[in-house]
Protein backbone atom coordinates (compact mmCIF):
# COMPACT_ATOMS: atom_id res chain seq x y z
CA UNK A 1 0.00 0.00 0.00
CA UNK A 2 1.34 3.46 -0.74
CA UNK A 3 1.45 6.32 1.81
CA UNK A 4 -1.11 8.65 -0.81
CA UNK A 5 -4.53 6.68 -1.72
CA UNK A 6 -5.37 9.63 -3.61
CA UNK A 7 -2.64 11.75 -6.25
CA UNK A 8 -3.76 13.96 -8.43
CA UNK A 9 -1.84 17.00 -10.02
CA UNK A 10 -3.13 19.56 -12.43
CA UNK A 11 -6.38 18.77 -12.53
CA UNK A 12 -8.15 20.96 -15.02
CA UNK A 13 -12.11 20.67 -16.20
CA UNK A 14 -13.72 23.57 -18.69
CA UNK A 15 -17.30 23.48 -19.59
CA UNK A 16 -17.17 25.61 -22.81
CA UNK A 17 -15.40 28.32 -21.39
CA UNK A 18 -15.83 28.03 -17.74
CA UNK A 19 -13.25 26.18 -16.38
CA UNK A 20 -15.03 24.62 -13.00
CA UNK A 21 -11.96 22.78 -11.82
CA UNK A 22 -8.57 25.10 -12.20
CA UNK A 23 -4.97 23.17 -11.72
CA UNK A 24 -6.02 21.31 -8.71
CA UNK A 25 -3.91 19.16 -6.92
CA UNK A 26 -5.18 16.77 -3.93
CA UNK A 27 -2.96 14.65 -2.16
CA UNK A 28 -4.86 12.51 0.09
CA UNK A 29 -3.34 10.11 2.77
CA UNK A 30 -4.27 7.07 3.83
CA UNK A 31 -6.41 6.44 6.75
CA UNK A 32 -7.53 10.29 7.10
CA UNK A 33 -10.65 12.14 6.37
CA UNK A 34 -10.06 14.80 4.01
CA UNK A 35 -12.39 17.70 3.16
CA UNK A 36 -12.98 20.13 0.35
CA UNK A 37 -14.48 23.47 2.19
CA UNK A 38 -16.13 25.64 -0.82
CA UNK A 39 -19.35 27.60 -1.32
CA UNK A 40 -21.57 26.87 -4.11
CA UNK A 41 -20.35 26.18 -7.52
CA UNK A 42 -16.85 26.28 -6.43
CA UNK A 43 -16.32 23.16 -8.31
CA UNK A 44 -16.12 20.55 -5.86
CA UNK A 45 -18.89 17.98 -7.03
CA UNK A 46 -16.64 18.26 -10.29
CA UNK A 47 -13.66 17.79 -8.61
CA UNK A 48 -15.41 14.97 -7.33
CA UNK A 49 -16.49 13.67 -10.45
CA UNK A 50 -12.89 13.68 -11.41
CA UNK A 51 -11.57 12.22 -8.69
CA UNK A 52 -13.81 9.26 -9.54
CA UNK A 53 -13.37 8.84 -12.81
CA UNK A 54 -16.75 9.66 -13.57
CA UNK A 55 -15.88 12.61 -15.63
CA UNK A 56 -12.62 13.15 -17.51
CA UNK A 57 -10.45 15.65 -17.14
CA UNK A 58 -9.10 18.28 -19.78
CA UNK A 59 -5.77 18.00 -18.49
CA UNK A 60 -4.03 16.46 -15.30
CA UNK A 61 -3.17 13.24 -13.80
CA UNK A 62 -4.94 10.86 -11.08
CA UNK A 63 -3.76 8.02 -9.05
CA UNK A 64 -5.95 5.99 -7.02
CA UNK A 65 -3.61 3.81 -4.97
CA UNK A 66 -0.76 3.96 -7.70
CA UNK A 67 -2.68 3.13 -10.14
CA UNK A 68 -3.07 5.71 -13.29
CA UNK A 69 -6.89 6.46 -13.65
CA UNK A 70 -6.23 6.92 -17.32
CA UNK A 71 -5.18 3.41 -18.25
CA UNK A 72 -6.09 1.50 -15.15
CA UNK A 73 -9.50 2.82 -14.63
CA UNK A 74 -10.97 -1.23 -13.59
CA UNK A 75 -8.70 -1.52 -10.93
CA UNK A 76 -9.00 2.19 -9.72
CA UNK A 77 -12.74 1.97 -9.64
CA UNK A 78 -13.10 -1.03 -7.45
CA UNK A 79 -11.44 0.58 -4.42
CA UNK A 80 -13.76 3.64 -4.48
CA UNK A 81 -17.07 4.18 -3.17
CA UNK A 82 -19.18 7.05 -4.21
CA UNK A 83 -22.15 9.08 -2.55
CA UNK A 84 -22.99 11.84 -4.94
CA UNK A 85 -24.56 14.96 -3.68
CA UNK A 86 -27.80 13.92 -5.14
CA UNK A 87 -28.45 10.33 -3.78
CA UNK A 88 -28.53 7.78 -6.49
CA UNK A 89 -31.09 5.21 -5.23
CA UNK A 90 -33.46 3.41 -7.11
CA UNK A 91 -36.59 5.30 -5.20
CA UNK A 92 -38.81 2.63 -6.78
CA UNK A 93 -37.66 -0.65 -5.08
CA UNK A 94 -36.73 -1.60 -1.74
CA UNK A 95 -33.69 -0.81 0.62
CA UNK A 96 -33.01 -4.50 0.66
CA UNK A 97 -32.74 -4.61 -3.43
CA UNK A 98 -30.88 -1.62 -3.69
CA UNK A 99 -28.29 -2.96 -1.39
CA UNK A 100 -27.97 -6.02 -3.18
CA UNK A 101 -27.87 -4.61 -7.01
CA UNK A 102 -25.07 -2.72 -5.51
CA UNK A 103 -23.59 -5.98 -4.41
CA UNK A 104 -23.79 -7.40 -7.82
CA UNK A 105 -22.77 -4.88 -9.71
CA UNK A 106 -19.55 -4.70 -7.63
CA UNK A 107 -18.84 -8.76 -8.59
CA UNK A 108 -20.45 -9.88 -5.40
CA UNK A 109 -22.23 -13.19 -4.89
CA UNK A 110 -25.58 -13.17 -4.10
CA UNK A 111 -24.41 -14.67 -0.24
CA UNK A 112 -21.62 -12.31 0.38
CA UNK A 113 -24.12 -9.29 -0.99
CA UNK A 114 -26.55 -10.59 1.80
CA UNK A 115 -23.85 -11.25 4.34
CA UNK A 116 -21.91 -7.95 4.06
CA UNK A 117 -24.96 -6.35 3.92
CA UNK A 118 -26.39 -7.40 7.04
CA UNK A 119 -23.16 -6.23 9.01
CA UNK A 120 -23.29 -2.58 7.40
CA UNK A 121 -26.98 -2.52 8.08
CA UNK A 122 -26.34 -3.17 11.53
CA UNK A 123 -23.79 -0.54 12.31
CA UNK A 124 -25.89 2.07 10.31
CA UNK A 125 -28.92 1.21 12.27
CA UNK A 126 -30.88 -0.13 9.13
CA UNK A 127 -32.04 -3.38 10.30
CA UNK A 128 -35.21 -2.45 10.56
CA UNK A 129 -35.71 -0.92 7.62
CA UNK A 130 -34.51 -2.90 5.04
CA UNK A 131 -37.99 -3.94 3.26
CA UNK A 132 -39.00 -0.38 3.11
CA UNK A 133 -39.23 1.71 -0.49
CA UNK A 134 -36.32 4.27 -0.83
CA UNK A 135 -38.82 6.69 -2.05
CA UNK A 136 -40.88 6.72 1.59
CA UNK A 137 -37.55 7.26 3.62
CA UNK A 138 -36.28 10.55 5.02
CA UNK A 139 -33.08 12.40 3.83
CA UNK A 140 -31.41 10.94 6.19
CA UNK A 141 -32.29 7.51 6.33
CA UNK A 142 -31.21 7.81 2.27
CA UNK A 143 -28.24 8.64 3.36
CA UNK A 144 -27.48 5.74 5.40
CA UNK A 145 -28.69 3.08 2.04
CA UNK A 146 -26.30 4.83 0.34
CA UNK A 147 -23.71 4.83 2.53
CA UNK A 148 -24.29 0.98 2.92
CA UNK A 149 -24.05 0.61 -0.71
CA UNK A 150 -21.39 2.29 -1.34
CA UNK A 151 -19.47 0.71 1.31
CA UNK A 152 -20.62 -2.87 0.35
CA UNK A 153 -17.41 -3.61 -1.82
CA UNK A 154 -14.74 -3.06 0.85
CA UNK A 155 -13.84 0.39 -0.55
CA UNK A 156 -10.35 1.81 0.63
CA UNK A 157 -11.62 5.16 0.52
CA UNK A 158 -15.01 6.73 0.32
CA UNK A 159 -16.09 9.84 -1.52
CA UNK A 160 -18.67 11.99 -0.04
CA UNK A 161 -20.32 14.90 -2.15
CA UNK A 162 -21.73 16.98 0.75
CA UNK A 163 -22.89 14.24 2.46
CA UNK A 164 -24.44 16.32 5.55
CA UNK A 165 -26.47 19.62 3.62
CA UNK A 166 -30.31 18.83 3.68
CA UNK A 167 -30.39 17.24 7.16
CA UNK A 168 -31.16 18.18 10.56
CA UNK A 169 -28.71 18.85 13.47
CA UNK A 170 -29.40 15.17 14.90
CA UNK A 171 -29.32 13.28 11.55
CA UNK A 172 -25.87 15.36 10.85
CA UNK A 173 -24.21 14.47 14.49
CA UNK A 174 -25.64 10.91 14.06
CA UNK A 175 -23.90 10.79 10.61
CA UNK A 176 -20.84 12.16 11.79
CA UNK A 177 -20.35 9.79 14.30
CA UNK A 178 -20.76 6.86 11.61
CA UNK A 179 -18.40 8.62 9.20
CA UNK A 180 -16.06 8.75 11.86
CA UNK A 181 -16.73 4.92 13.19
CA UNK A 182 -16.42 3.89 9.22
CA UNK A 183 -12.96 6.04 9.44
CA UNK A 184 -12.11 4.37 12.75
CA UNK A 185 -12.26 0.88 10.67
CA UNK A 186 -9.89 1.86 8.64
CA UNK A 187 -12.13 3.26 5.59
CA UNK A 188 -10.25 6.86 4.35
CA UNK A 189 -12.75 9.75 3.27
CA UNK A 190 -12.78 11.75 1.19
CA UNK A 191 -15.61 14.39 1.65
CA UNK A 192 -16.99 17.96 0.47
CA UNK A 193 -18.73 20.69 2.21
CA UNK A 194 -19.87 23.80 2.76
CA UNK A 195 -20.09 23.58 6.61
CA UNK A 196 -17.10 25.17 7.73
CA UNK A 197 -17.76 23.67 11.57
CA UNK A 198 -18.13 20.39 9.15
CA UNK A 199 -14.71 21.30 7.79
CA UNK A 200 -13.00 22.03 11.59
CA UNK A 201 -14.22 19.22 13.42
CA UNK A 202 -14.74 16.36 11.30
CA UNK A 203 -11.64 16.51 8.85
CA UNK A 204 -7.66 15.54 9.58
CA UNK A 205 -6.95 17.84 6.90
CA UNK A 206 -8.65 20.51 4.48
CA UNK A 207 -8.42 22.20 1.20
CA UNK A 208 -10.33 25.60 0.58
CA UNK A 209 -11.34 25.42 -3.18
CA UNK A 210 -12.93 28.96 -4.42
CA UNK A 211 -13.84 29.63 -8.33
CA UNK A 212 -12.41 26.55 -8.96
CA UNK A 213 -8.76 27.10 -7.59
CA UNK A 214 -7.52 25.57 -4.50
CA UNK A 215 -6.40 28.17 -2.68
CA UNK A 216 -5.50 27.12 1.09
CA UNK A 217 -4.33 23.57 2.34
CA UNK A 218 -3.42 21.90 5.67
CA UNK A 219 -5.09 20.99 8.81
CA UNK A 220 -7.73 23.19 10.34
CA UNK A 221 -5.47 24.18 13.24
CA UNK A 222 -2.23 24.95 11.09
CA UNK A 223 -4.67 26.81 8.64
CA UNK A 224 -5.89 28.68 11.64
CA UNK A 225 -2.15 28.90 13.21
CA UNK A 226 -0.76 30.49 9.46
CA UNK A 227 -3.18 33.36 10.02
CA UNK A 228 -2.84 33.98 14.00
CA UNK A 229 -4.58 32.39 16.63
CA UNK A 230 -6.19 35.31 17.97
CA UNK A 231 -8.49 37.53 16.35
CA UNK A 232 -9.22 41.35 17.18
CA UNK A 233 -12.50 42.64 16.14
CA UNK A 234 -13.05 46.44 15.82
CA UNK A 235 -16.53 47.29 14.66
CA UNK A 236 -18.19 50.78 14.85
CA UNK A 237 -20.95 51.58 12.23
CA UNK A 238 -19.78 49.94 9.40
CA UNK A 239 -18.03 46.34 8.52
CA UNK A 240 -15.89 44.77 11.10
CA UNK A 241 -12.74 45.26 10.68
CA UNK A 242 -10.08 42.06 11.88
CA UNK A 243 -6.73 41.90 12.53
CA UNK A 244 -4.38 38.79 13.50
CA UNK A 245 -2.46 38.18 16.16
CA UNK A 246 -0.50 34.82 17.43
CA UNK A 247 -0.95 35.45 21.28
CA UNK A 248 -3.60 36.80 23.04
CA UNK A 249 -1.26 39.65 24.60
CA UNK A 250 -0.75 40.84 21.11
CA UNK A 251 -3.88 41.62 20.53
CA UNK A 252 -4.53 43.15 23.88
CA UNK A 253 -1.92 45.23 22.42
CA UNK A 254 -3.02 46.22 19.71
CA UNK A 255 -5.90 47.09 21.16
CA UNK A 256 -5.07 49.79 23.21
CA UNK A 257 -4.12 51.56 20.05
CA UNK A 258 -8.04 51.43 18.90
CA UNK A 259 -9.72 54.75 19.02
CA UNK A 260 -12.97 55.05 21.41
CA UNK A 261 -15.62 55.51 18.59
CA UNK A 262 -14.86 51.25 17.95
CA UNK A 263 -15.97 48.51 20.10
CA UNK A 264 -13.49 46.08 20.28
CA UNK A 265 -13.69 42.31 20.74
CA UNK A 266 -11.02 39.68 21.14
CA UNK A 267 -11.50 36.23 20.26
CA UNK A 268 -10.32 32.44 18.99
CA UNK A 269 -9.74 32.81 15.13
CA UNK A 270 -11.93 30.00 13.91
CA UNK A 271 -11.45 28.39 10.04
CA UNK A 272 -14.21 31.24 9.19
CA UNK A 273 -11.70 33.73 9.01
CA UNK A 274 -9.58 32.07 7.20
CA UNK A 275 -11.98 31.70 4.73
CA UNK A 276 -13.25 35.21 4.88
CA UNK A 277 -9.56 36.31 4.48
CA UNK A 278 -8.54 34.21 1.45
CA UNK A 279 -11.69 34.76 -0.25
CA UNK A 280 -13.03 38.37 0.92
CA UNK A 281 -16.53 36.73 1.72
CA UNK A 282 -17.96 34.53 3.76
CA UNK A 283 -18.90 30.96 2.81
CA UNK B 1 -14.51 -15.21 -21.73
CA UNK B 2 -16.40 -13.50 -19.06
CA UNK B 3 -19.81 -14.86 -18.61
CA UNK B 4 -22.18 -11.76 -19.73
CA UNK B 5 -25.72 -13.56 -18.90
CA UNK B 6 -24.47 -13.22 -15.08
CA UNK B 7 -23.44 -9.79 -15.82
CA UNK B 8 -26.74 -9.07 -17.70
CA UNK B 9 -28.49 -10.42 -14.38
CA UNK B 10 -26.06 -8.16 -12.39
CA UNK B 11 -26.66 -4.94 -14.23
CA UNK B 12 -30.66 -5.63 -14.04
CA UNK B 13 -31.09 -6.57 -10.96
CA UNK B 14 -32.91 -3.74 -9.96
CA UNK B 15 -34.94 -3.09 -12.80
CA UNK B 16 -35.80 -6.56 -12.34
CA UNK B 17 -36.96 -6.15 -9.21
CA UNK B 18 -38.69 -3.23 -9.96
CA UNK B 19 -41.02 -5.47 -12.50
CA UNK B 20 -41.52 -8.09 -10.03
CA UNK B 21 -43.04 -4.95 -7.68
CA UNK B 22 -45.08 -4.04 -10.05
CA UNK B 23 -46.34 -6.72 -12.89
CA UNK B 24 -50.24 -5.91 -12.94
CA UNK B 25 -49.26 -2.07 -13.96
CA UNK B 26 -46.25 -3.36 -16.32
CA UNK B 27 -48.86 -5.62 -18.25
CA UNK B 28 -51.90 -3.42 -18.67
CA UNK B 29 -49.61 -0.30 -19.82
CA UNK B 30 -48.08 -2.48 -22.29
CA UNK B 31 -50.87 -3.96 -23.85
CA UNK B 32 -53.34 -1.12 -23.58
CA UNK B 33 -52.09 0.40 -26.89
CA UNK B 34 -52.03 -2.97 -29.13
CA UNK B 35 -55.56 -3.79 -27.81
CA UNK B 36 -57.10 -0.61 -29.16
CA UNK B 37 -54.87 -0.74 -32.66
CA UNK B 38 -56.37 -4.57 -32.39
CA UNK B 39 -59.86 -3.19 -31.71
CA UNK B 40 -59.79 0.16 -34.27
CA UNK B 41 -58.15 -1.52 -37.08
CA UNK B 42 -58.43 -5.20 -37.04
CA UNK B 43 -62.38 -5.03 -36.11
CA UNK B 44 -63.15 -1.23 -36.47
CA UNK B 45 -61.70 -0.52 -40.31
CA UNK B 46 -61.64 -4.73 -40.93
CA UNK B 47 -61.48 -5.02 -44.57
CA UNK B 48 -61.90 -8.53 -45.28
CA UNK B 49 -59.30 -10.59 -47.12
CA UNK B 50 -56.34 -9.05 -47.78
CA UNK B 51 -53.96 -9.23 -50.93
CA UNK B 52 -51.45 -11.87 -49.02
CA UNK B 53 -54.67 -14.02 -48.94
CA UNK B 54 -55.42 -14.35 -45.15
CA UNK B 55 -57.68 -12.94 -42.56
CA UNK B 56 -57.46 -9.36 -42.05
CA UNK B 57 -57.37 -9.88 -38.29
CA UNK B 58 -55.14 -12.48 -39.43
CA UNK B 59 -52.61 -10.22 -41.15
CA UNK B 60 -52.67 -7.12 -38.67
CA UNK B 61 -52.33 -9.23 -35.35
CA UNK B 62 -48.28 -9.82 -36.04
CA UNK B 63 -47.99 -6.36 -37.04
CA UNK B 64 -49.71 -5.15 -33.94
CA UNK B 65 -46.88 -7.66 -31.98
CA UNK B 66 -44.50 -5.85 -34.28
CA UNK B 67 -45.64 -2.64 -33.15
CA UNK B 68 -45.91 -3.90 -29.41
CA UNK B 69 -42.25 -5.27 -29.22
CA UNK B 70 -40.86 -1.59 -30.37
CA UNK B 71 -42.80 0.36 -28.12
CA UNK B 72 -42.45 -1.73 -24.96
CA UNK B 73 -38.71 -2.17 -25.43
CA UNK B 74 -37.97 1.55 -26.66
CA UNK B 75 -40.38 3.68 -24.08
CA UNK B 76 -38.76 1.46 -20.97
CA UNK B 77 -35.65 1.04 -22.43
CA UNK B 78 -35.09 4.89 -22.79
CA UNK B 79 -37.25 6.06 -20.02
CA UNK B 80 -35.27 4.36 -17.54
CA UNK B 81 -32.21 5.53 -18.45
CA UNK B 82 -33.14 9.04 -19.03
CA UNK B 83 -34.32 9.23 -15.20
CA UNK B 84 -31.23 7.14 -13.58
CA UNK B 85 -29.42 9.75 -15.79
CA UNK B 86 -30.84 13.00 -15.18
CA UNK B 87 -33.11 12.67 -11.68
CA UNK B 88 -30.59 10.41 -9.69
CA UNK B 89 -27.64 10.17 -11.85
CA UNK B 90 -27.40 6.41 -10.60
CA UNK B 91 -26.13 5.92 -14.32
CA UNK B 92 -23.07 7.33 -14.10
CA UNK B 93 -22.51 4.67 -10.73
CA UNK B 94 -23.26 2.28 -13.26
CA UNK B 95 -20.74 2.99 -15.84
CA UNK B 96 -18.14 2.67 -12.99
CA UNK B 97 -18.82 -0.57 -11.60
CA UNK B 98 -16.53 -3.53 -12.46
CA UNK B 99 -18.72 -4.72 -15.46
CA UNK B 100 -18.08 -5.41 -19.02
CA UNK B 101 -19.45 -2.44 -21.83
CA UNK B 102 -21.47 -5.00 -23.47
CA UNK B 103 -23.09 -6.11 -20.22
CA UNK B 104 -24.00 -2.79 -19.28
CA UNK B 105 -26.06 -1.92 -22.09
CA UNK B 106 -27.78 -5.72 -22.57
CA UNK B 107 -28.12 -5.65 -19.19
CA UNK B 108 -30.02 -2.13 -19.55
CA UNK B 109 -32.22 -3.74 -22.50
CA UNK B 110 -33.43 -6.53 -19.97
CA UNK B 111 -36.84 -3.99 -18.88
CA UNK B 112 -37.54 -3.50 -22.35
CA UNK B 113 -37.25 -6.89 -23.51
CA UNK B 114 -38.96 -8.32 -20.53
CA UNK B 115 -42.27 -5.96 -20.98
CA UNK B 116 -42.00 -6.30 -24.95
CA UNK B 117 -41.80 -9.95 -24.62
CA UNK B 118 -44.76 -10.13 -22.41
CA UNK B 119 -46.68 -8.13 -24.45
CA UNK B 120 -45.98 -10.13 -27.60
CA UNK B 121 -46.84 -13.47 -25.85
CA UNK B 122 -50.02 -12.05 -24.42
CA UNK B 123 -51.18 -10.51 -28.12
CA UNK B 124 -50.01 -13.88 -29.89
CA UNK B 125 -52.26 -15.75 -27.42
CA UNK B 126 -54.68 -13.28 -27.64
CA UNK B 127 -55.14 -13.91 -31.83
CA UNK B 128 -55.26 -17.57 -31.38
CA UNK B 129 -58.05 -17.50 -29.90
CA UNK B 130 -59.66 -14.91 -32.20
CA UNK B 131 -58.34 -16.73 -35.75
CA UNK B 132 -57.23 -19.61 -36.66
CA UNK B 133 -54.70 -18.75 -38.94
CA UNK B 134 -51.67 -18.01 -36.66
CA UNK B 135 -49.43 -20.53 -35.67
CA UNK B 136 -46.96 -20.99 -33.21
CA UNK B 137 -43.46 -22.76 -33.71
CA UNK B 138 -39.35 -22.57 -32.32
CA UNK B 139 -39.09 -19.38 -34.15
CA UNK B 140 -41.72 -17.55 -32.63
CA UNK B 141 -39.66 -16.43 -29.18
CA UNK B 142 -36.46 -15.83 -31.20
CA UNK B 143 -38.14 -13.64 -33.17
CA UNK B 144 -39.82 -11.70 -31.17
CA UNK B 145 -36.67 -11.64 -28.85
CA UNK B 146 -34.91 -10.04 -31.75
CA UNK B 147 -37.34 -7.45 -32.19
CA UNK B 148 -37.37 -6.57 -28.52
CA UNK B 149 -33.54 -6.72 -28.33
CA UNK B 150 -32.96 -3.89 -31.53
CA UNK B 151 -35.44 -1.75 -30.00
CA UNK B 152 -34.44 -1.90 -26.85
CA UNK B 153 -31.42 -0.90 -27.56
CA UNK B 154 -32.06 1.89 -29.68
CA UNK B 155 -34.53 2.90 -26.42
CA UNK B 156 -30.26 2.76 -24.88
CA UNK B 157 -29.21 5.15 -27.49
CA UNK B 158 -32.20 7.85 -26.89
CA UNK B 159 -32.26 7.68 -23.32
CA UNK B 160 -28.32 8.36 -23.25
CA UNK B 161 -28.62 10.90 -26.50
CA UNK B 162 -31.82 12.65 -24.33
CA UNK B 163 -31.13 15.80 -22.80
CA UNK B 164 -34.43 16.28 -21.54
CA UNK B 165 -37.68 14.32 -21.19
CA UNK B 166 -39.14 16.51 -24.05
CA UNK B 167 -36.67 15.51 -26.22
CA UNK B 168 -37.32 11.67 -25.52
CA UNK B 169 -40.83 12.76 -26.51
CA UNK B 170 -40.52 14.58 -29.58
CA UNK B 171 -38.14 11.74 -30.98
CA UNK B 172 -41.20 9.18 -30.10
CA UNK B 173 -43.13 11.16 -32.00
CA UNK B 174 -41.26 11.83 -35.06
CA UNK B 175 -39.36 8.59 -35.18
CA UNK B 176 -41.16 5.94 -33.16
CA UNK B 177 -45.30 6.97 -33.89
CA UNK B 178 -44.46 7.13 -37.69
CA UNK B 179 -43.12 3.66 -38.00
CA UNK B 180 -45.83 2.62 -35.68
CA UNK B 181 -48.35 2.75 -38.43
CA UNK B 182 -45.99 3.11 -41.82
CA UNK B 183 -44.40 0.22 -41.35
CA UNK B 184 -46.03 -2.39 -42.77
CA UNK B 185 -47.46 -3.20 -39.72
CA UNK B 186 -51.31 -2.59 -40.22
CA UNK B 187 -51.72 -2.29 -44.26
CA UNK B 188 -48.81 -3.88 -46.44
CA UNK B 189 -46.06 -1.33 -47.76
CA UNK B 190 -47.15 -1.81 -51.62
CA UNK B 191 -50.09 -0.20 -51.08
CA UNK B 192 -47.51 2.94 -50.67
CA UNK B 193 -46.32 5.59 -53.63
CA UNK B 194 -43.20 4.18 -54.45
CA UNK B 195 -40.64 6.66 -53.34
CA UNK B 196 -42.29 6.44 -49.69
CA UNK B 197 -42.16 2.83 -49.87
CA UNK B 198 -38.30 2.39 -50.29
CA UNK B 199 -37.78 4.85 -47.67
CA UNK B 200 -40.57 2.79 -45.41
CA UNK B 201 -38.48 -0.68 -46.33
CA UNK B 202 -35.54 0.43 -44.74
CA UNK B 203 -37.01 0.64 -41.41
CA UNK B 204 -36.43 -1.55 -39.00
CA UNK B 205 -40.25 -2.02 -37.97
CA UNK B 206 -41.18 -3.06 -41.61
CA UNK B 207 -38.30 -5.65 -41.26
CA UNK B 208 -39.83 -6.32 -37.40
CA UNK B 209 -43.31 -7.22 -38.72
CA UNK B 210 -42.34 -8.88 -41.78
CA UNK B 211 -40.33 -11.42 -39.83
CA UNK B 212 -42.87 -11.74 -37.14
CA UNK B 213 -45.49 -12.10 -39.78
CA UNK B 214 -44.23 -14.83 -41.56
CA UNK B 215 -43.00 -17.06 -38.98
CA UNK B 216 -46.89 -16.65 -37.19
CA UNK B 217 -48.40 -17.05 -40.73
CA UNK B 218 -46.19 -19.73 -41.43
CA UNK B 219 -44.67 -18.22 -44.26
CA UNK B 220 -41.37 -19.05 -45.67
CA UNK B 221 -38.54 -17.86 -43.27
CA UNK B 222 -37.93 -14.02 -44.09
CA UNK B 223 -34.32 -14.24 -44.54
CA UNK B 224 -33.56 -11.04 -45.61
CA UNK B 225 -35.66 -9.18 -42.98
CA UNK B 226 -33.93 -10.93 -40.64
CA UNK B 227 -30.71 -10.07 -41.73
CA UNK B 228 -31.37 -6.37 -42.01
CA UNK B 229 -32.95 -6.57 -38.15
CA UNK B 230 -29.53 -8.00 -37.04
CA UNK B 231 -28.09 -5.31 -38.78
CA UNK B 232 -29.77 -2.79 -37.00
CA UNK B 233 -29.35 -4.48 -33.68
CA UNK B 234 -25.57 -4.15 -33.94
CA UNK B 235 -25.40 -0.67 -35.80
CA UNK B 236 -27.39 0.58 -32.16
CA UNK B 237 -25.31 -1.87 -30.05
CA UNK B 238 -22.63 0.30 -32.11
CA UNK B 239 -23.89 3.23 -31.52
CA UNK B 240 -24.15 2.67 -27.77
CA UNK B 241 -21.29 1.39 -27.09
CA UNK B 242 -19.39 4.25 -28.70
CA UNK B 243 -21.19 7.12 -26.53
CA UNK B 244 -20.65 5.37 -23.35
CA UNK B 245 -17.13 4.64 -23.44
CA UNK B 246 -16.37 8.01 -25.13
CA UNK B 247 -18.73 9.55 -22.17
CA UNK B 248 -20.81 11.61 -24.72
CA UNK B 249 -24.55 11.18 -22.93
N1 LIG C 1 -22.08 19.50 -16.72
C1 LIG C 1 -21.84 20.81 -16.58
N2 LIG C 1 -21.99 21.64 -17.64
C2 LIG C 1 -21.73 22.96 -17.51
N3 LIG C 1 -21.32 23.55 -16.38
C3 LIG C 1 -21.16 22.78 -15.30
C4 LIG C 1 -21.42 21.37 -15.33
N4 LIG C 1 -21.18 20.86 -14.12
C5 LIG C 1 -20.80 21.91 -13.35
N5 LIG C 1 -20.79 23.05 -14.05
C6 LIG C 1 -20.38 24.37 -13.53
O1 LIG C 1 -19.13 24.24 -12.92
C7 LIG C 1 -19.05 25.02 -11.74
C8 LIG C 1 -18.69 24.15 -10.56
O2 LIG C 1 -19.80 23.29 -10.30
P1 LIG C 1 -19.79 22.21 -9.15
O3 LIG C 1 -21.04 21.46 -9.26
O4 LIG C 1 -18.53 21.45 -9.19
O5 LIG C 1 -19.81 23.13 -7.85
P2 LIG C 1 -20.01 22.69 -6.34
O6 LIG C 1 -18.85 23.26 -5.60
O7 LIG C 1 -20.23 21.25 -6.23
O8 LIG C 1 -21.31 23.51 -5.94
P3 LIG C 1 -22.51 23.10 -4.93
O9 LIG C 1 -22.07 23.49 -3.56
O10 LIG C 1 -23.63 23.95 -5.41
O11 LIG C 1 -22.77 21.66 -5.08
C9 LIG C 1 -20.41 25.70 -11.60
O12 LIG C 1 -20.29 27.01 -12.09
C10 LIG C 1 -21.32 24.89 -12.46
O13 LIG C 1 -22.34 25.68 -13.00
MG1 LIG D 1 -21.76 20.08 -5.56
Amino acid sequence: MVDDIIVAEGLVKRFGKLTAVDHVDVRIRNGEIFGILGPNGAGKTTTVRLLTTMDLPDEGRIFINGLDTSTQFVDARRRIGIIQQQHSLDKDISVRENIIHHALMQGLSLKEGRKRMMELAETMELTDRLDTLVSSLSGGWKKRVSIVCSMIHHPDILFMDEPTTGLDTQSRNLLWKLIRNLNHSGTTIFLTTHYIYEAENLCDRISIIDDGKIIAEGTPKELIEELGNVTLVRTDSDEPQFSYFRTREEAKEAAKDVGGEFSVMIRKTTLEDVFLELTGRTV
Amino acid sequence: MYNIFSEIWRISYGDLCFIKRHIPETLISALVGPLLYLLAFAYGMRSGDTEAGVDYVAYAIPGIIAISSMTSGYNATAQKILIQRLFHTSFDELVLCPMHTSSLIFGKTVIGVVRGLLGCIILLGLGMFLTDDLVISIWTIPIFLLSCVTFSLLGVTAGLLAKTGPTLTLFASVVILPMTFLCGTLFSIDALPDIVKQIIWALPLSHSSTAIRSFCLGWDVPWVSIGILLIYLVVFYLMDRYIILKKLY
